[in-house]
C-alpha cells in the first residue's frame, strides 16, 4: 500500500471515530447501573429503560410523537404521491420550477418555519393544537415523499403502463396493478424519511409546546435542562434501535440502493 | 394537438393541485405573513425603519456576520473533512463500501438530543476525554474546559452536517471517469498532479453542492448552539431568545426575514450548480 493510501485510510478511520464515538458513549451510558451519566461505569443494568416507562411525560409525549409522525406521513403521501407522479413524467422547465418549490421547505430555516407557522396558525384559529402541529410537520415531511417517489417513478419506463392500457386496463386498474407496485420502494423510502424526520423534529415542535402537543424531543429537551441522568441516554438508544430496525426492514424489503436513488 | 388531448393533459396537472395548494397556504402564507410583520408599523402603516435600524446597528450587523461566518466555517470544515472520506468510499473501499455507507447513515438516524448528550458525556469536566488526557495518558495536569467553547459547538455542528457533504461529493465522484485520471498518469503526471488537475476540478460541483447544503442547514440551526453553548450570537439563536424572553415579535420577524433571504440566496446558488451538472 502506498503512503497516500495509508494516510487516506487513517483519516477515514479517525473520521468515523469522530462520527460514532458520541453516539456509542450514549448507548453505553444507557446500560449503566449508576445514577449519573459518566464514565467509568460501575455495572450494567436495564433500570434506565424501566425508568422511561415510569416517567409519565415521556410516555405521553411518545404517543403524541408517534401519532404525529403517522398523521404527517399519511398526509404527505396523500398530497405528495399524485404530485410526484405528475412531475416525474414531465420534463418542462415549468415542472422543474414546481419541483423546486415543492422541495423548498427542506431548504428554509426550520426555526423560521416554526416561528412563522405558530403565528399564522394561531391567527387562523388552530392555535397550539395537535392539528396545527400535524400541519407544520406535513409541510416539512412532504418534500421527502415527493423526492423519493419522483426519483423512483422517473427510473421506471412508461412502457409497462402503456402495455397495460393497450391490453385494455382502465386508468385506475393500471395505477393499482402496475404503477403502484412499481413505485412502492419510493413510497416506502419517503414514508421512512418522513416518519423519522417528524419523530425527531425539535426546532418546529418546540414552538408548539403544550400539555397535549409536547412531542418526545421537546420533553427530552426540557428534562435535560433540569436533570442529567441516563434516562435520556436510554430513550435515545431505544429511538436509535427503532430507526435502525426500520432501516434494515426497509432494506430487506426493497434494497437500500433502490431507496437511496433519491438522495 | 387535439382539444381532447389538451384537456387530458390539463386534467393530469390536477394531480399537482393538492400539494401546491397545501404548501401555498401552510408554507408560503406563514412565511409571507411573518415577513409582513416586520414591514408594518404599530399603527398599521408600511415601514422600512426596522431594517434601517437593524442594518445600521453594529451589534446586529455583527450577529449577521457571525451567522454567516459560523455557517461558512462549518461548511468549509465539513467539505475538507468529507472529501478524503468520499474518495475512499468511491475509489478505495471495495468490499468495505457497504459498511462505510452504514456508518455514514447511522448518525443521521440519531436525534440531536442524543448527539448533544454524547458530547456532554465526552467533554464534561470529569468527562471521558479529560479522564484520558489527565489520568490515562498524563498529557495534562488539570482537566480542560471543553463545554461552552466555540470549538466544541463547531465540532458538534460539523458532526451533524458532514455526512451530507460526503454524500454530495461521493455522488459526483462516482460519475467521474477513472480513465481520465489514468490518462494523466500515463502521460507522466504524478499521482498528486493527476488528482489536483484532473479529479479535483471534475468534482468541484459536488464540493459546491455539499458546501451550500451544509451552509444552508447550519444557517438555521440553533438547538446545538443552545445546548452546547459556545458564546455564539447568531440569527437563529436571537430569534429563539426573542421568542422565549424578550418577546419583541416584529424584531424576530425582521431577523427571520433576513435569515430567509440568505436561505433563498443559497437555494438559488444550489439550483445554478445543479443545472450546470445537467441533472
Amino acid at each position: 500500500m502506498r503512503l497516500t493510501d495509508i494516510l487516506l485510510w487513517l483519516f477515514t478511520a479517525a473520521f468515523f471515530v469522530f462520527m460514532l464515538l458520541p453516539i456509542l458513549v450514549v448507548v453505553v451510558i444507557s446500560f449503566t447501573s449508576a445514577g449519573y451519566a459518566a464514565f467509568p461505569i460501575p455495572g450494567w443494568s436495564l433500570k434506565w429503560f424501566a425508568r422511561i416507562f415510569e416517567y409519565q411525560p415521556f410516555i405521553d409525549s411518545l404517543w403524541v410523537s408517534l401519532e404525529l409522525a403517522v398523521v404527517a406521513t399519511v398526509a404527505s403521501c396523500v398530497l405528495g404521491i399524485p404530485a410526484a407522479l405528475y412531475l416525474a413524467r414531465s420534463r418542462s422547465g415549468w415542472a422543474t420550477a414546481i419541483t423546486t418549490f415543492l422541495l423548498s421547505p427542506l431548504s428554509m430555516p426550520m426555526i423560521v418555519i416554526g416561528f412563522a407557522s405558530l403565528f399564522f396558525l394561531s391567527a387562523l384559529g388552530f392555535g397550539v393544537s395537535f392539528l396545527a402541529l400535524a400541519i407544520v410537520h406535513t409541510v416539512i415531511c412532504l418534500p421527502y415523499v415527493i423526492r423519493t417517489v419522483t426519483a423512483v417513478y422517473r427510473g421506471i419506463s412508461p412502457a409497462y403502463e402503456e402495455a397495460a392500457m393497450i391490453l385494455g386496463a382502465s386508468r385506475l386498474t393500471t395505477f393499482r396493478e402496475v404503477t403502484l407496485p412499481l413505485i412502492r420502494p419510493g413510497i416506502a423510502a419517503g414514508c421512512l424519511f418522513s416518519f423519522l424526520t417528524s419523530f425527531d423534529n425539535l426546532p418546529v415542535s418546540y414552538f408548539f409546546g403544550s400539555a397535549q402537543t409536547n412531542t418526545l424531543p421537546v420533553v427530552m429537551l426540557a428534562y435535560m435542562e433540569h436533570q442529567f441522568d441516563p434516562s435520556i441516554a436510554a430513550l435515545s438508544t431505544l429511538q436509535l434501535a427503532l430507526a435502525v430496525v426500520a432501516l434494515v426492514v426497509a432494506d430487506r424489503l426493497y434494497g437500500i440502493e433502490k431507496m437511496t436513488v433519491a438522495t | 394537438m387535439s382539444l381532447q388531448s389538451l384537456a387530458a393533459r390539463h386534467r393530469r396537472s390536477l394531480l399537482l393541485a393538492p400539494a401546491l395548494i397545501f404548501l401555498a397556504v401552510f408554507f408560503v402564507m406563514p412565511l409571507f405573513d411573518n415577513s409582513m410583520r416586520s414591514f408594518v408599523t404599530e399603527e398599521g402603516g408600511f415601514t422600512l425603519a426596522r431594517y434601517a435600524d437593524f442594518l445600521t446597528d453594529r451589534f446586529y450587523l455583527g450577529v449577521i456576520a457571525e451567522t454567516v461566518v459560523l455557517s461558512a466555517a462549518v461548511a468549509l470544515i465539513s467539505v475538507v473533512a468529507a472529501y478524503p472520506v468520499a474518495y475512499v468510499l468511491v475509489r478505495k473501499s471495495g468490499r468495505f463500501s457497504g459498511m462505510i455507507i452504514f456508518m455514514l447513515i447511522a448518525p443521521l438516524l440519531t436525534s440531536i438530543i442524543m448527539r448533544t448528550f454524547g458530547w456532554q458525556v465526552l467533554f464534561a469536566r470529569r468527562g471521558l476525554v479529560n479522564q484520558w488526557l489527565v489520568q490515562d495518558l498524563g498529557l495534562l495536569d488539570a482537566p480542560l474546559r471543553w463545554l461552552n467553547t466555540p470549538g466544541l459547538a463547531i465540532a458538534a455542528l460539523v458532526h451533524v452536517l458532514v455526512p451530507f457533504a460526503v454524500l454530495s461529493i461521493a455522488s459526483v465522484l462516482q460519475g467521474v471517469d477513472r480513465r481520465l485520471e489514468e490518462g494523466a498518469l500515463m502521460l507522466g503526471a504524478s499521482r498528486f498532479r493527476a488528482f489536483w488537475e484532473v479529479t479535483l476540478p471534475l468534482t468541484m460541483d459536488g464540493i459546491g453542492t455539499g458546501a451550500i447544503l451544509v451552509f444552508m442547514i447550519a444557517n438555521g440551526s440553533f438547538v446545538t448552539l443552545v445546548l452546547l453553548g459556545g458564546g455564539f450570537q447568531t440569527l437563529p439563536l436571537l430569534i429563539y431568545q426573542q421568542f422565549n424572553t424578550t418577546r419583541d415579535f416584529p424584531l424576530a420577524a425582521t431577523m427571520s426575514t433576513i435569515l430567509l433571504v440568505i436561505a433563498v440566496a443559497c437555494l438559488w446558488l444550489q439550483l445554478r450548480l445543479v443545472r450546470r451538472q445537467g441533472v
